[in-house]
């Protein structure tokens, strides 16, 4: 069997409630979350470029924090004016390809997340739709995400269509490995089914954190992690890249869950994780190669 | 001459509970019923468990008596059911034919198949490491020429232990064995062997192929044929579940009989919902009854194929009412389908009736299959 190179990490990094599981309680005044983070996982999607158009600066910021992993990419969500409000202009256009182009340059660019709400049905205006925001960013690796059940089994060479694994609501895409473009990107947003459609009923609330974070709040377990490991290794010869992302952020479900796909996806070789997650996850304990805390 | 495999998983539902806690390792393990409620029995537990007595099926009460330091836990059965399947995944990549017998249980026909694989009892070492890498389970494969003989050999070292038992040494193997090793003989059947002054298989292969048939009818025959090493050679490959059941354990005993027939009534919808999910139609249905006192009987029925609970339900009540003959309270009650036909969606022409109860069934089933078995009911005729 053929080994692609695997990149697992999760949507985001700064959570405060990753304090204590996995950022340690205990920060000296220049801790970098990222830095830390990027010890353990060679990738990391940026989620906060769908909230707000982000300065070069902070880019660069990243890239400093970064610097010492040789190894390590960004994956960026796209602006929700594209994919949610599909109200965009040149502007926007070059707001989000300045950044691109940093991490191009840089050689730390994974792909742009292009992700559509479940509204977002297979019908020939959307498809239209697709393939203009497609041929606005040409040249950059994209990775698209829908969310309705109409786009499975839907297929496209020049761009990567999402795995996801969601819960499963009325006519919801259901988990099913896909490859486009060599690579295979798969996002999970955990199974909380019952949080999820409270959240329906708060759609487009103002939300607090917490409340915002409900429904992605799942731990997957271990039988449905091996599920998941036997599907992926299906796809394995098919692909050169590998990108698994844990969207279930709340409480670092998402790094406990990544530590253990990781650990699986990798033929259960040992993998280093921090003594926080340990204490805060403890049946990682069989597959740490365990390390003092930095 | 066939080469069939039986792996059982052992200790499964501990192993898997081991996987998501793994502070459990090395611990006495049962899970089950809440001792604290004194009530339903032993569902697995572990070898450390073992020890202090403890064995599956045992009351929950009895083992906390034994082992009151064990860890008791509910289990996650969806996780058993999970990492079954993943158990299957991997035997799939070499077996080329299986059928899995339980959640823990598999036959795989590898007959030929020492051209690709080499030494059989090699390749189930490797079959063997690979389960434990893969998932962390461990368990026993028995290599034989039937199932039977395949199965009674996987028990025969366990845990994580391969037995192989050679062409032609079938009887050498089987004779020094208890006669409770043979898979399907219960408690009662012991009994009677041993009293007869049959202990081993051996015992039982070296008397009269009449004998057997005298005094124990078709199933002493098969007894007989068994303890001689014979046994079936094919596997059931079409995945097919053999049986669906519910059953009840009361809270306290139970001596009012409306209460049993109503409770019968919940089992039977319970399993005709199951088969019109499966698109499934049952020609056999049985009653388990037991007494408080453990006495246990099982009576079955042969009924022309059905998935209407009114059918079912009209045939265990007859059941009942014949069987439950003592005036002592029951503790356990259950409902069982088996011999399984596919329901044929084609309705039958000119029923009209037949086919509106037909499309209510399925219609209830749905409902059901969306808002949950207690979203509808039906009505019970007193």
């Amino acid at each position: 069997m053929n080994t692609p190179k695997i990149f697992v990490g999760s949507a985001g990094w700064s959570y405060k409630d990753w304090m204590p599981n996995f950022y340690p309680r205990a920060q000296s005044k220049n801790f970098s979350w990222l830095h830390f983070y990027s010890n353990y996982f060679k990738v990391v999607e940026v989620n906060s470029s769908y909230y707000t158009y982000i300065s070069p600066n902070m880019v660069n910021n990243w890239l400093q924090q970064i610097e010492q992993e040789q190894e390590f990419l960004f994956t960026v969500k796209l602006h929700k004016d594209f994919t949610h409000k599909r109200y965009y202009g040149k502007n926007e256009i070059s707001a989000v390809k300045t950044n691109l182009d940093i991490l191009k340059e840089a050689e730390r660019f994974g792909g742009l997340l292009i992700q559509f709400p479940y509204s977002f049905q297979y019908t020939s205006s959307n498809v239209e739709y697709l393939q203009k925001i497609v041929h606005e960013f040409e040249g950059y690796n994209q990775f698209v995400e829908v969310r309705h059940k109409s786009w499975q089994h839907k297929n496209a060479k020049t761009v990567t269509m999402c795995t996801i694994d969601q819960p499963q609501i009325g006519e919801s895409y259901s988990f099913n490995p896909i490859i486009g473009n060599q690579t295979a990107y798969v996002r999970f947003h955990g199974r909380n089914v019952e949080a999820w459609k409270d959240s329906l009923n708060n759609f487009s609330k103002d939300l607090n954190y917490e409340t915002r974070s409900a429904r992605y709040e799942y731990l997957y377990s271990p039988g449905e992690l091996i599920e998941i490991d036997q599907k992926i290794k299906e796809i394995f010869d098919k692909v050169k890249k590998i990108f698994v992302i844990m969207n279930n952020h709340p409480h670092g479900d998402a790094i406990a869950n990544a530590f253990e796909l990781l650990y699986l996806l990798k033929e259960r070789t040992k993998i280093k994780i921090p003594p926080t997650i340990l204490t805060a996850y403890p049946r990682l304990k069989t597959m740490a190669e365990v390390e003092k805390l930095i | 001459m066939r080469t069939i495999f039986h792996l059982d998983l052992d200790a499964f539902f501990v192993s898997v509970e081991r996987v998501i806690n793994p502070a459990l390792n090395g611990k006495p393990v049962i899970i089950g019923a809440n001792p604290e409620y004194g009530r339903g029995v032993v569902a697995a537990c572990s070898y450390e468990a073992r020890e202090y007595g403890l064995h599956s099926a045992m009351p929950i009460k009895q083992a906390f008596r034994l082992c009151p330091n064990g860890i008791y836990l509910h289990g996650h059965h969806k996780e058993y059911s999970r990492f079954s399947k993943a158990v299957k995944h991997i035997l799939e990549k070499y077996a080329p034919a299986i059928e899995q017998a339980s959640i823990d249980e598999f036959y795989m026909d590898f007959t030929g198949c020492a051209h690709i694989y080499g030494s059989l009892f090699i390749f189930a070492q490797k079959l063997q490491n690979e389960i434990w890498q893969q998932l962390s389970l461990p368990c026993s494969i028995g290599i034989a020429r039937n199932k039977t003989i395949a199965k009674i050999a996987s028990d025969f070292m366990k845990p994580r232990g391969i037995t192989y038992v050679l062409p032609e040494m079938e009887k050498a193997f089987l004779a020094p064995m208890p006669a409770e090793s043979m898979p399907g003989i219960g408690k009662e059947t012991i009994k009677s062997l041993h009293d007869k002054g049959f202990y081993t298989l051996g015992d039982i292969a070296a008397t009269a192929e009449d004998y057997f048939a005298a005094a124990y009818g078709k199933h002493g025959l098969e007894m007989w044929r068994k303890s001689n090493g014979e046994g079936s050679q094919y596997l059931n490959t079409y995945g097919d579940q053999k049986s669906m059941s519910h059953e009840k354990t009361f809270g306290q005993d139970v001596l009012e009989i409306e209460k049993m027939e109503t409770t019968l009534f919940t089992l039977t919808a319970k399993v005709c919902q199951q088969l019109r999910e499966n698109n499934w139609q049952a020609g056999k249905v049985s009653l388990k009854l037991r007494y408080s006192d453990f006495v246990t009987l099982t009576r079955d029925k042969s009924i022309k194929p059905t998935d209407d609970d009114k059918i079912v339900y009209d045939t265990i009540l007859d059941l009942f009412r014949k069987n439950y003959t003592r005036r002592v309270a029951v503790r356990l009650l259950g409902v069982k389908a088996s011999k399984f036909n596919i329901y044929c969606e084609q309705e039958q022409l000119f029923d009209e009736e037949g086919n509106i109860r037909k499309r209510m069934l399925r219609a209830i089933t749905d409902i059901r299959d969306r808002f949950g078995f207690e979203s509808i009911k039906f009505a019970r005729q007193q």
